[in-house]
C-alpha cells in the first residue's frame, strides 16, 4: 500500500510541475499579440486566415487566466496547435520527431555510462596516481567543450578533409528516398531499428555512418558527468569497511573491487544516468542543430527563435513531464537496487 | 633471509621487533616502534591501549593489511610451530591471501561497516568457503550427486568424471564454470546454514536470505564471527567485537567467543580498550603506549600488581566497585607520534620518570626476581632484573 | 602547542583552526596537478581581463567592446601583421575579439553565478532551516523551475524581449538558482541536526546567529564547488545562445558570437578544407581554456573539500 502510496504523490507532482510550468511560460506568452497567439489553437493552415475569429472564439483579447483555461481545454481534446515552423499540427511534428531523438540518445547513452563507469572504477582505484589525473584531465576537458563549437571541428576534420564520411543529417539521399517509398516499413520510425528490421542492411550502415559524429560529440562531452560520480561513490565505497573485511577473508583484489566495491558504487550512478538519459531525451537542441538532424531538439530551436508557440508550449510540457518522470523511474530503481532503501 | 625459529615451543605467533611507519604529509608517523610479543597455542592474548595507541595497526600488520602510506620498515612475524614457522613479512600477496580467513582470521569493532549492505548474508558467510575450501566443496558437491548416480543422464555422468579428474588434478579454478559454479555456490550456502546453526543461530536458513541491515547489532556480530570462523583458523584476531554493542549482547558475544575457543582450538587476539572486558576474557595481557609494549603479564598477575607506570595509572583511573578513592586522570597528552618523545615515550607524563628515560629506550624487563617469571615491564626502573 | 624542536622566526602560536584549515586546503589545492592547472588557466584569464586596453586598444574608447572591422568583406583573412589571428567574416578582427571577449565571458560568470548564488542561498537557507510547511512548497517551487528547459525558455525571452546579452543573462539567472536552493538546503538539513548546532541552541543562540555562524560555514563547500564549476558552465550556455543569434548583437566582443560569425566559413573550398581553420578554432579554444580552468578547480575542490579524502 505504501508503494501505491508513493507513485500517486509522485504523479499529483507531476500535475503540479505541470501547470506551474505551463503558467510560467503562458505568462511569457502574453507579451505577445493575440494574432501570434492564435496560431496555439488552430489545426490546419486553413484556419489561418480566419485568424480574427479565431481569436474571438478562444478569447484571445481576454484576461490571461481564461485564456490559460481554454487552452487547457484544447490540449484535453488533443489540439496542440499548429506549428508554423514546420507547418504542421504540433502534435504531428512530435510524433514525426520523437524518434529521430531517441535514436540519438539510445546509441549515446550506453557509451556515456559504460564509458563513465569503466573510467571512474579505473580513476578510483589508482586514487592519485598518474592514471587518476590523467583520466580526470580527459574527461574534465571534455566536459569544458563548447558543444557547438566541437561538432563543428568534427564536421570540419570529417566532413571537410574526409570527404563526407561521416556526414551530417539522419540519412543520405539515396537511403531517405528508399525509406520513405513504399517498400520501407517504418515500425518504430526509428532509421537503425527499421532498417534491421525490414533486412535493409545498407540503409542500416548507411544511418549508423550519420550517427557517429554526433554520438562522438555527446560522449565526449557528457561522459564526465557520469565518470565523476563512479569515481567519488567508487572511493567512498573502497573505505568502507566491508572491503576492509573482504580482505581479510583471503579475497583477491580484482574480487574485492568487482564484487564488493563496484556494486555498492553503482548506486549513485543509476541517478545520475536517469538524468543523463533525461538531458539527452530533452536537451541536444545545439547537436542536433550544428548536425541538421530533425529531432525534438531542432524543431524547438527553431520554434523558439521564430516564436512558434504551439511548439514552445509542448516543449516546456515535455521537458516538465520528463524531468518529474524520470525522476520517479530513478527512485523506483534505487529501491530495487538497494537493498536498504526498500520504499518505506 | 634469516631462518628464524620460534623461541617457545608452545606459540603460535610471534613478533619479533615489528616497526610500521606511515609516511603521511605532516611527515613519518612511527606508529610502531620495534615491539615484540608472543601468542601461545590456546591462549587469550588481551592487547589493551588507548586509543590511537596502535593496536589495530599491529594486527592488521599481522595479515599485512596495511596500505600505503603505511609500511612495514622491518621486523618479523612468525607462524606455525616450532618445527615449521614461516615470516608473514617476507610472503608475496598470493600466498597472504591464502593465509587471511583461513589460518588467521580477524573480526572487526563494528559488525554493521563489515558486512556488505547489497549481499545477502549467506553469500557473504559462504565467501570464506568458496575462498578457500573448493577442493572440499567439489568433492562435497560431486558426493552428492554420485549419491543420485542412478538418475543421471551419461552427459551429466561424463561432465562429472570430467570434473572429477579436474579435481584430482588440481587444475582450473570450478567456481567459474557456470554449471559446477552455481553447484558449488548452494553447496557452500548449505555449509553456512550448519555453521550459523552450530554458533546457535535460530532459524539459520532464514538468515541467509537476509540483508545485514536487517539485522541487530548483536546478530551482525555473530554472522561476522562465523564469516571469520568458518575454514577453522588457527588465529583469530578480535579488533574491539564488542566495543560499539550493550552490554548483554556484549557478554553473550564474549560468551561465544568463549565456546567457539575451546570448540575449534583457536587462539584469540582479543584487542580492546575496555578493561573490564580484557579481565574477563584472556589469559594473558599486553598494555600498548603510543605503539611501543609497556608490560606483558598474565590477566590476574596484571591487575593485581601492575608494573609500568602507566598501565597502574590507567588501573587507578577506572572506578573499582566498592571503593571510594579518588579517580586519577594521567596528566599529559597522548604524544605525537610524528615526533615522538625521545626515549620512554611515556617519560613525559611519567611520575617516577628518571634521567635515562629521556635518553634511552627500555627493553622488556623482567618485573621480579626468578628467571621464570613472565611478568615484563618496558621500565628502567626494573632494569635491574635484567632482560626478558 | 608550541614546537620547541622548530626554529622559526614566524610565531608559532596556536592558529586560528578556521585559519588552519583555509591554508591545509590551499596547500592541497598547489599539490594537486588537475587544480595547479587549473588555477595558471584562471590566473592567465584574469591577467588578460585586468590589461585589456592595453593588449588591445579599442578604436573607440566610449564603446571598447565593438570589434573594429575594416571594411565589410565576407571573406576572412589568415593572420597578418596588423591581424594578428586573422579576421573573420566582415573583417572583425579576430585577436580584439578574443582579448574583450575575456571581459565579457567573466562578465557573464561572476555576475549570473554572483545572483543565483545569492538566489539560491536565500531560499535554499529559509527552505532548509524552517522545515515544514515552508519547506515543502518552496521545494515545489524549484521543481517547476527546475522543469524548465533553459535554451527554450532563453530563446522564447530573448525573442520577445530582444537580442542582448543582458537578457542570454535574465534567462540563465532564472533558470540556474533552484539548483543552489537545493543544495544548500540539503546540507542544512544535515548540518542541523549535528551536536554542535543543538549546543549552540542550547547555549541560548538566536536563529539568526545559528545560521551564520554555525550552519552556513559548514554547509557552504558544496555550494563553493557548484559555484565555481557554473561560472564555465554559464559561459559555455552563453556562448551557444550567442551562437545561435542571441546574444550579443554582431560584431560585440563575445566568444560565442564571433563563432556565430564563423558559421558559413567552417570548411574551406573544395581541396583546402581547414583554410579558413583560425574563424572557428581561436576563439573555440579561448572558450575551451576558460571554461577548463574553472572546471578543472570545480573538480579539485571537490575532492579537496569532501571529508573522506580530506585527511589522507
Amino acid at each position: 500500500m505504501n508503494f501505491l502510496n508513493y507513485i500517486i504523490r509522485r504523479l499529483l507532482l507531476l500535475i503540479v510541475v505541470l501547470i506551474g510550468v505551463t503558467l510560467i511560460i503562458f505568462a511569457l506568452l502574453s507579451l505577445f499579440t493575440p494574432e501570434q497567439r492564435a496560431s496555439a489553437f488552430i489545426r490546419d493552415i486553413k484556419q489561418l486566415e480566419h485568424i480574427d475569429s479565431i481569436i474571438k472564439t478562444y478569447g484571445l483579447d481576454r484576461p490571461i487566466f481564461v485564456q490559460y483555461f481554454n487552452w487547457l481545454r484544447e490540449i484535453f481534446r488533443g489540439n496542440f496547435g499548429w506549428s508554423t515552423t514546420v507547418s504542421r499540427p504540433a502534435i504531428e511534428a512530435f510524433k514525426n520527431f520523437l524518434p529521430n531523438t531517441v535514436e540519438l540518445a539510445l546509441f549515446s547513452a550506453p557509451f556515456i555510462i559504460l564509458g563513465g563507469i569503466w573510467l571512474g572504477s579505473v580513476s578510483a582505484v589508482h586514487h592519485d596516481k598518474p592514471i587518476d589525473h590523467f583520466t580526470r584531465f580527459l574527461s574534465i576537458v571534455g566536459w569544458s567543450l563548447p558543444t557547438f563549437w566541437f561538432g563543428l571541428v568534427l564536421l570540419m576534420v570529417f566532413y571537410g578533409y574526409f570527404r563526407g564520411l561521416f556526414p551530417p543529417e539522419i540519412l543520405g539521399y539515396k537511403a531517405q528516398v528508399f525509406v520513405e517509398s513504399g517498400e520501407f516499413v517504418r515500425y518504430t520510425r526509428i532509421n537503425t531499428i527499421d532498417a534491421l528490421l525490414n533486412g535493409r542492411f545498407w540503409i542500416f550502415v548507411d544511418a549508423i555512418r550519420h550517427l557517429v559524429l554526433p554520438v562522438i560529440t555527446l560522449t565526449t562531452i557528457q561522459i564526465a558527468l557520469v565518470m565523476r560520480i563512479m569515481r567519488s561513490s567508487m572511493l567512498e565505497s573502497l573505505g568502507k569497511g566491508y572491503v576492509l573485511t573482504a580482505r581479510a577473508k583471503g579475497a583477491a583484489p580484482r574480487t574485492v573491487i568487482r564484487k564488493h566495491a563496484r556494486r555498492n558504487a553503482l548506486i549513485p550512478v543509476i541517478t545520475v544516468s536517469g538524468w543523463l538519459f533525461a538531458q539527452l531525451m530533452g536537451g541536444v537542441v545545439i547537436t542536433e542543430t550544428i548536425f541538421n538532424r530533425k529531432g525534438l531538439g531542432w524543431w524547438w530551436a527553431k520554434a523558439a527563435t521564430q516564436l512558434d508557440i504551439p511548439a514552445v508550449l509542448m516543449a516546456v510540457l515535455f521537458n516538465g513531464a520528463l524531468f518529474v518522470v524520470i525522476n520517479l523511474i530513478v527512485d523506483l530503481l534505487y529501491a530495487y537496487i538497494d537493498p536498504r532503501v526498500r520504499l518505506r | 633471509m634469516l631462518v628464524r625459529e620460534l623461541q617457545s615451543a608452545e606459540s603460535v605467533l610471534e613478533i619479533d621487533r615489528l616497526k610500521v611507519n606511515f609516511y603521511t604529509y605532516d611527515g613519518v608517523v612511527k606508529a610502531i616502534d620495534e615491539i615484540s610479543f608472543a601468542l601461545e597455542d590456546g591462549d587469550t592474548l588481551g592487547i589493551v591501549g588507548e586509543t590511537g595507541c596502535g593496536k589495530s595497526v599491529t594486527v592488521l600488520s599481522i595479515l599485512r593489511l596495511i596500505l600505503p602510506p603505511g609500511r612495514i620498515e622491518s621486523g618479523c612475524i612468525l607462524y606455525g610451530t616450532k618445527d615449521s614457522c614461516i615470516d608473514l613479512t617476507q610472503k608475496n600477496d598470493e600466498f597472504m591471501r591464502s593465509i587471511r580467513g583461513n589460518d588467521i582470521s580477524m573480526i572487526f569493532q563494528e559488525a554493521g561497516n563489515a558486512l556488505n549492505p547489497v549481499l545477502s548474508v549467506g553469500y557473504q558467510v559462504s565467501e570464506s568457503f568458496l575462498l578457500h575450501r573448493q577442493q572440499e566443496l567439489c568433492e562435497s558437491v560431486l558426493n552428492r550427486i554420485a549419491e543420485k548416480r542412478d538418475r543421471l543422464s551419461a552427459y551429466q555422468r561424463f561432465r562429472t568424471w570430467r570434473y572429477r579428474r579436474k579435481l584430482r588434478k588440481a587444475e582450473g579454478n570450478l567456481l567459474k564454470d557456470r554449471h559446477y559454479g552455481r553447484l558449488l555456490k548452494v553447496e557452500a550456502l548449505r555449509w553456512s546454514v550448519d555453521l550459523l546453526r552450530s554458533l546457535g543461530i535460530p532459524n539459520p536458513d532464514e538468515l541467509v536470505k537476509r540483508y545485514p541491515h536487517e539485522l541487530s547489532g548483536g546478530m551482525q556480530q555473530r554472522v561476522v564471527i562465523s564469516m571469520a570462523l568458518g575454514c577453522n583458523p588457527a588465529v583469530l584476531i578480535a579488533d574491539e567485537p564488542t566495543s560499539n554493542l550493550d552490554v548483554t549482547i556484549q557478554a553473550q558475544i564474549l560468551q561465544l567467543l568463549e565456546d567457539l575457543k575451546e570448540r575449534y582450538h583457536s587462539s584469540i587476539l582479543f584487542i580492546t580498550h575496555d578493561l573490564g572486558v580484557v579481565s574477563e576474557v584472556s589469559d594473558k595481557v599486553i598494555v600498548l603506549y603510543a605503539g611501543t609494549i609497556v608490560e606483558f603479564a598474565e590477566v590476574r598477575e596484571l591487575f593485581k600488581n601492575p608494573l609500568h607506570p602507566y598501565t597502574s595509572a590507567l588501573l587507578h583511573s577506572v572506578p573499582h566497585l566498592g571503593s571510594r578513592e579518588r579517580l586519577e586522570s594521567i596528566g599529559g597528552n597522548v604524544p605525537n607520534l610524528v615526533s615522538p618523545p625521545s626515549g620512554c615515550r611515556f617519560h613525559p607524563r611519567c611520575p617516577h620518570v628518571m634521567d635515562i628515560c629521556r635518553e634511552q629506550k627500555p627493553e622488556l624487563y623482567r618485573g621480579m626476581e626468578g628467571a621464570d617469571n613472565r611478568h615484563l615491564a618496558a621500565c628502567f626502573l626494573y632494569q635491574q632484573e635484567g632482560v626478558a | 602547542m608550541i614546537f620547541l624542536k622548530k626554529r622559526r622566526i614566524v610565531l608559532d602560536f596556536e592558529q586560528h583552526p578556521r585559519l588552519k584549515e583555509f591554508k591545509f586546503s590551499f596547500s592541497k589545492i598547489l599539490r594537486n596537478p588537475l587544480s595547479l592547472i587549473g588555477l595558471s588557466l584562471i590566473f592567465l584569464f584574469l591577467m588578460i581581463a585586468l590589461f585589456t586596453p592595453l593588449i588591445a586598444v579599442p578604436e573607440k574608447p566610449e564603446e571598447p567592446f565593438r570589434i573594429p572591422h575594416e571594411g565589410y568583406s565576407v571573406v576572412p583573412k589568415p593572420p597578418s601583421p596588423g591581424h594578428p589571428f586573422g579576421t573573420t567574416t566582415k573583417q572583425y578582427d579576430i585577436f580584439y575579439g578574443v582579448i574583450w571577449g575575456t571581459r565579457t565571458a567573466f562578465r557573464i560568470g561572476f555576475m549570473v553565478v554572483g545572483s543565483i548564488l545569492v538566489i539560491g542561498l536565500v531560499v535554499g537557507s529559509i527552505s532548509g532551516y524552517f522545515g515544514g510547511i515552508i519547506d515543502e512548497i518552496i521545494m515545489r517551487i524549484t521543481d517547476i523551475f527546475m522543469a524548465l528547459p533553459l535554451l527554450i525558455l532563453a530563446m522564447a525571452i530573448v525573442t520577445a524581449l530582444g537580442r542582448s546579452l543582458d537578457n542570454i543573462m535574465k534567462s540563465l539567472i532564472i533558470v540556474g538558482w533552484p539548483i543552489y536552493a537545493r543544495t544548500i538546503r540539503g546540507s542544512i538539513l544535515t548540518i542541523r541536526e549535528e551536536d554542535f548546532v543543538r549546543a549552540a541552541q542550547a547555549q541560548g543562540a538566536g536563529t539568526l546567529r545559528v545560521i551564520f555562524k554555525h550552519v552556513l560555514p559548514n554547509a557552504i563547500y558544496p555550494v563553493l564547488i557548484l559555484a565555481s564549476l557554473d561560472i564555465g558552465a554559464m559561459v559555455l550556455t552563453a556562448a551557444a545562445l550567442s551562437f545561435l543569434g542571441l546574444g550579443a548583437q554582431e560584431g560585440y566582443a563575445d566568444w560565442g558570437q564571433m563563432v556565430s560569425l564563423a558559421r558559413n566559413y567552417i570548411v574551406g573550398p573544395q581541396g583546402q578544407p581547414f583554410l579558413y581553420w583560425y574563424v572557428v578554432t581561436i576563439p573555440g579554444l579561448f572558450i575551451l581554456f576558460f571554461v577548463l580552468g574553472w572546471n578543472l578547480l570545480g573538480d579539485a575542490l571537490r575532492d579537496i573539500f569532501d571529508p573522506r579524502l580530506r585527511r589522507k
